[in-house]
């Protein structure tokens, strides 16, 4: 079962809708019963054939008022809600006016007394009192009829006048309206004569004005095309030849001998009627000779609505293309297809080089040889580019930076900015045949498409950067992700020695490097390197530090041999600007014995069971700063035999380069002191207590500014007793503790 | 937001850069320029003056690095002056002081030069 339409309305709606449809049938009712009153009225009148008492008559035409008053609101309801075009209003009121008035003619023929024309006609001469029943029904019907075309024509003719409606042409319509209804009231009670008192005369006046004035709204005329234009003209005519045809014949009422049954039926009403049809008339006037003054710019008006619609969905499209290669095509080739210029290209400046210098990119409908053989680009590119502005030339080939003649088809030109976040992206030049060929409100719609093409453009290289931006952060990340596998995976365990380390980047990628590599049951050997710079430079030299660790250590694993064939190694690849600066150092389980060399590298931090703390500061120069002997003759090694409980810690310059933010740097002697606190910690431990203690110095920050390596090394001792079960010790188990931060 | 600069003056024949701010990966290229220009107009006899120095990476030490042999080639040389403490450490870590001259003042930089050549 359909569900009725009220329930689905919302609960505000539908009381609206019910509000709406009580009026409606009151005012049809009031409209009904009073008509109906009327109509008694009239009939009493003519059984009486007396005049009634003036309070009848004063009642009978209050009663009379009231239900053309509903009838009128009745109307304008109906009218209200229906958007109407120009024409369809016309035509309406035109079909309604036949129907209406053709009615009205026929009833006024229908039984008129042979004889009796004019004024005189079925009422008696002195009192009005209708003679006949004809003329009661006459009158009764023949006003209905009437008014209702008048009250039709002004509520049709009022979305006209109100078309595109301001504040002020509102209030000069319902002044109008108010005006007409005073003047029609001023003959209330009054018998109808020929001659206009003073005071009808004097309500007369604004009236008149105020119709002069909303005849004069017909701006609805400039959107019609040419067909709405034409079949608007005839339609008006037909309606101006039925409103005028009273006036022509004679008669001051639409039709006819009808005024005396209007006239004695309500002289208000039909004075009403008068006036409505004044300014039917008037209106049908003023629209009639600025349709036919409109009609021979509507060809040029249509091409400017159509050039505009074209550059508007031109512009939307522009939106939508984020190759910049297709991009800079439609951009270029978009004023011509609008057909706002003839030729079109677009100059940028080099976004590779970044150089003020501009190419055209693209051009459409005139070849890019061709532009650069006429016109200076860069000159006028220059010129938009400090001003911001466009640049017209309406006689372009008078301009020194043309090399054109007027047969080259460079009439006028227009170079318009391409600008996108304050910055200008490129120029637009747009050309046409003849001089003077760009009108104030072509630059305008030229300049609002430029901005609109400056922002695809700016838009369609920020994705493009940004697509860059997202494979060079696959890359890196990748890069990491290798490099990271550089770094050892698993700290090798052995007897009597605990180790801990880590290494984090600054960059994706870094020039730190830390390494240990066992050589057999007894020898450690370990490597902490720091490549000069930063980033993906350094990544590359710290890769081929780790090649020369794992392979020379177990070669040369003497401390001067190593960095000895380390230096040479490196020299040849090494940039002249690069270098590496190295620790390394053997530790030898056995002798209990550890050898270090510091090849230019921060020295290593060392403290005892008691406390004695110090670093290790031997002579030599990091890795690829000398390629001859020098190195060799500089370098020295510390040898020191091991205790238990020594401790040794190496690092990078990020650790004791780190600043907090007032600047101070973490320093030698914090860290010294760190290692002191804690010295009794294992390394792992040890190790995390070192970064917690870096950590706490910086507070807020969160980002190192350097790599940041750092390698603890514990003695326990050894005990030769466990020695023994001592696995292979190139067998690499993973270490619980190992720290490796990322 | 690079707080570093570069200053040039000349002795005589001799060109000094004195270095001003923080010289790291992201300034070098300043210092870069100066001696590159130094090399154009063949002056070859440099004087770095690292009195308002701050501090210095291994990027800044590699710019040192990188002219050297080509200024010694040349028949001149870079003389390292004034520095702080605490910069001339990170030269001295990497065995600077083995490679360059480094001196304390301008004015012994200068004279060192004039002795190479008297």
């Amino acid at each position: 079962m359909p569900v009725p339409l009220l329930a689905r309305l919302p609960r505000a709606g539908r009381l609206g809708a019910l509000k709406t449809r009580t009026r409606i049938v009151l005012l049809l009712v009031v409209f009904a019963v009073f008509y109906v009153l009327g109509f008694s009225y009239h009939l009493i009148r003519w059984t009486a054939e007396d005049p009634p008492a003036t309070t009848v008559a004063l009642l009978y035409n209050l009663a009379i008022l009231a239900c053309y008053g509903a009838l009128w609101l009745l109307l304008s309801h109906l009218f209200r809600r229906r958007q109407a075009t120009p024409a369809k209003i016309f035509w309406t009121t035109l079909v309604l006016g036949v129907f209406l008035i053709g009615l009205a003619f026929l009833l006024s023929r229908m039984g008129r007394p042979a004889g009796l024309t004019g004024a005189t006609a079925g009422f008696d001469y002195d009192t009005g009192v209708p003679l006949t029943l004809a003329t009661v029904i006459k009158m009764n019907l023949l006003s209905l009829l009437v008014t209702t075309f008048f009250f039709i024509l002004l509520l049709r003719f009022r979305d006209l006048v109100l078309f595109k409606r301001t504040k002020s042409s509102q209030r000069n319509w319902y002044l109008m309206l108010g005006f007409m209804a005073l003047a029609a009231l001023t003959t209330f009670m009054k018998p109808p004569v020929e001659e206009i008192s003073l005071v009808q005369g004097l309500a007369m006046v604004p009236t008149i004005a105020l119709m002069v004035i909303n005849s004069f709204r017909v701006s609805w005329i400039v959107h019609l095309t040419f067909r709405e234009k034409t079949i608007i003209i005839g339609l008006s005519t037909l309606l101006l030849a039925m409103l005028g045809t009273g006036l022509v014949a004679g008669s001051e009422s639409l039709l006819p001998y009808a005024s005396p049954f209007l006239n004695h039926y309500s002289f208000p009403l039909s004075f009403f009627g008068l006036l409505a049809m004044i300014f039917g008339i008037l209106y049908c006037i003023t629209a009639l000779l600025s349709l036919i003054f409109h009609l021979p710019t509507t060809g040029d008006f249509q091409r400017k609505a159509d050039e505009m619609a074209a550059m508007h969905s031109l512009t939307h499209l522009v939106n939508q293309v984020f190759d910049p290669e297709k991009l800079v095509t439609t951009i270029t080739a978009s004023p011509v297809e609008a057909g706002s210029a003839d030729a079109a290209w677009l100059a940028v400046a080099d976004p590779v080089t970044g150089s003020l210098r501009p190419r055209v990119i693209a051009t459409h409908n005139i070849s890019p040889a061709l532009v650069a053989e006429l016109v200076d680009t860069g000159a006028f590119y220059q010129d938009v580019l400090a001003s911001h502005e466009p640049l017209l030339l309406e006689q372009a080939v008078a301009d020194h930076r043309l090399d054109a003649r007027p047969g080259d088809g460079l009439g006028s030109l227009l170079v318009t900015p391409l600008i996108a976040r304050d910055e200008v992206l490129g120029a637009l030049f747009v050309t046409r045949e003849v001089t003077h060929g760009f009108e104030k409100d072509d630059v305008e719609a030229i300049s609002v498409f430029a901005a609109q093409a400056a922002l695809a453009l700016d838009n369609a290289r920020l994705f493009e950067e940004q697509i860059e931006k997202e494979r060079m952060a696959r890359e890196l990340a990748i890069a990491r992700e290798v490099q990271h596998k550089l770094l050892p995976q698993r700290l090798p365990t052995l007897e009597g020695v605990t180790l801990a380390a880590s290494s984090v980047s600054a960059h994706e990628v870094g020039g730190d490097y830390y390494d240990f590599a066992p050589l057999d049951a007894r020898r450690l050997a370990f490597i902490v390197a720091d490549v000069s710079g930063k980033g993906t430079s350094a990544a590359f030299y710290m890769a081929e530090m780790q090649g020369v660790f794992r392979s020379v250590s177990h070669l040369a694993p003497d401390p001067l041999e190593f960095l000895t064939h380390a230096n040479r190694a490196l020299a040849s690849s090494l940039e002249k600007n690069v270098f590496i600066s190295v620790i390394y150092g053997l530790l030898d389980l056995e002798q209990e014995e550890l050898v270090l060399a510091r090849a230019g590298h921060c020295p290593a931090a060392t403290i005892n069971l008691h406390g004695e703390a110090r670093f290790l500061r031997s002579q030599g120069l990091g890795l690829g700063l000398d390629r001859g002997a020098l190195f060799r003759k500089t370098l020295a090694v510390e040898r020191l035999s091991l205790h238990p409980g020594d401790v040794f810690v190496l690092y990078t310059d990020g650790v004791v380069e780190s600043r907090r933010a007032d600047g101070e740097e973490y320093g030698y002697d914090r860290l010294l002191e760190a290692l002191r606190a804690h010295r009794h910690e294992d390394a792992a431990d040890l190790h995390a207590s070192l970064l917690a203690d870096l950590d706490a110095f910086l507070g807020d920050i969160d980002h190192y500014d350097d790599d940041l390596t750092l390698v603890v090394l514990k003695w326990h001792g050894f005990d030769l007793a466990r020695a023994a079960s001592v696995a292979d010790a190139g067998q690499q188990t993973p270490h619980p503790r190992a720290l490796t931060l990322e | 937001m690079s707080n570093f600069s570069v200053g040039f003056r000349t002795k005589g024949a001799i060109l000094v850069l004195a270095l001003q701010g923080e010289l790291d990966a992201h300034t070098a290229s300043e210092l870069e320029a100066a001696i590159r220009k130094c090399q154009e107009e063949n002056s070859y006899q440099i004087i770095v003056n690292g009195e308002n120095l701050q501090y210095i990476s291994s990027a800044g030490l590699g710019v040192f690095m990188a002219h050297i042999e080509e200024v010694r080639e040349n028949g001149g040389d870079i003389k390292i002056a004034a520095l702080q403490p605490k910069v001339f450490n990170v030269f001295d870590l990497l065995g600077f002081p083995m490679l360059f001259d480094i001196v304390e003042t301008e004015a012994e930089a200068l004279a060192r030069f004039e002795n190479a050549e008297a």
